[in-house]
């Protein structure tokens, strides 16, 4: 839980930091093609936040998992 | 059928991925180019490059205007076809502003049988060199506009194909507030019954709400850098949202934080009804205070109109139906593997 917390303030953290994302080509890029690149990027991020879910979800179900072995 | 809401959720989903990629913009004027300054009383050429346009010689009725205001424009005296989207328009401007001011800028408006009518705002700023100001020589003779034909959604100068990410970054945000009221009323159950299955399903539902406000936070700040210049402009709403983020983050810390399980299913239960209470105050109500770049906030016109049109309807709503019925599911799988950890704890609890 901590660590979660402490990623996401880094997470904003960085995205205020907009120098550091700062590429001209990657703007180049993303502004090709009508900028249909940034609908690509936002549904490959949602994509990533289900995976996430995926992964806690796992986490869990491992924990269940080894306490059922240890005591089932 | 029990799973039917399921099916349902993901064919919603899969419906607006398709039809909310599959449907083209309405062809559109990208960009305006001149190669000297626009004057009073001199001629100018402007070239008009197009977005998805079809420009063509010989089978079009292509009519362009440069407009200053509602009453006041000019029709061009010759256009030219360079390429597909490319078209030379050229104006003779009158010796004469409609306004006081030094400087006025016109819209370039493109009609056209094929593509159907296009703005490109601010498209020349004109110079007074004369300085004197009167209507002579301007008309208000923009008429008989032609409507593209055929299923396509708006074309925006700004937002161009990032449009469709209404159907993507908004519903998030839809199906979050959707979530958490879910979650808050079976927090309202628990408080009520003090049986701990809800206090389980509303920490469920909390956590797919959170998950889908935080991406609703990253596709926002993704959305936000090609169209607003910067991930993160300290916009209110945008503000408003990370607050929000944190008051739920606190109900988890919150609700970790106590040894005695009974205590902290209680005052998690009525910390989360009062994170839900503000919600509304965070993300509808203070942002409407002050400027935001948000639509439909801080004297912002809402999405509607040019922006959101039937056509973007009939992909939206699905879209806001499908990602809630969607983070249901996520939340429905938390909770019985909640609901399962406890049975197992219980059991070991009884056996000891």
């Amino acid at each position: 839980m901590k660590e979660t917390i402490s990623y996401i303030f880094t997470f904003l953290f960085l995205l205020t930091q907009n120098s550091l994302f700062a590429q001209t080509a990657h703007d180049a890029f993303m502004r090709s093609n009508g900028k249909i690149y940034v609908v690509i990027g936002v549904l490959i991020s949602i994509f990533i936040g289900l995976v996430l879910f995926m992964v806690i979800m796992e986490r869990r179900l491992k924990k269940l998992e080894k306490e059922l072995n240890e005591n089932g | 059928m029990k799973h039917w809401w399921k099916i349902l959720g993901v064919l919603l989903m899969i419906y607006s991925i398709v039809a909310g990629l599959a449907i083209p913009l309405k062809p559109g004027i990208y960009d305006a180019i001149t190669a000297s300054k626009a004057i009073t009383g001199a001629p100018i050429d402007i070239v008009a490059v197009g977005y998805l346009t079809k420009f063509d010689n010989t089978k079009d009725d292509l009519r362009a205007w440069l407009k200053v205001d509602n009453e006041h424009a000019i029709a061009s005296t010759a256009i030219k076809v360079e390429s597909e989207s490319r078209l030379k328009v050229s104006f003779d401007i009158p010796n004469n502003l409609p306004s006081a001011d030094k400087t006025v800028d016109a819209a370039l408006i493109i009609d056209s049988k094929k593509n159907g009518y296009s703005i490109f705002p601010s498209a020349v700023f004109i110079k007074n060199t004369v300085g004197t100001n009167s209507a002579a020589g301007w008309t208000n003779a923009i008429s008989n506009m032609t409507q593209h034909q055929g299923m396509s959604f708006p074309y925006r100068n700004i937002l161009q194909e990032t449009i469709r990410n209404l159907f993507y970054h908004v519903p998030l945000w839809f199906g979050m507030m959707i979530i958490f009221l879910i979650s808050a009323i079976n927090s309202g159950r628990f408080l009520k019954t003090k049986n701990s299955k809800f206090d389980h399903k509303a920490a469920s539902y909390a956590s797919v709400g959170t998950l889908f406000g935080i991406l609703g936070l990253v596709t926002g700040a993704i959305w936000a850098k090609h169209t607003w210049g910067a991930y993160w402009s300290w916009d209110i709403k945008q503000n408003m949202s990370a607050i929000a983020m944190l008051v739920y983050l606190a109900y988890f810390v919150l609700r970790n934080s106590f040894e005695e399980s009974e205590q902290s299913a209680r005052i998690g239960a009525v910390y989360n009804i009062f994170a839900f209470v503000t919600l509304p105050m965070l993300l509808f109500v203070i942002p409407r205070l002050t400027d935001s770049l948000h639509p439909g906030n801080g004297g912002n016109p809402g999405f509607g109109g040019e922006d959101l049109d039937n056509n973007m309807r009939m992909v939206f709503y699905p879209a806001i139906i499908g990602f809630t019925l969607f983070g249901a599911w996520m939340a429905n799988i938390l909770y019985r593997l909640k609901a399962v950890q406890q049975r197992l704890l219980d059991k070991a609890f009884h056996s000891a």
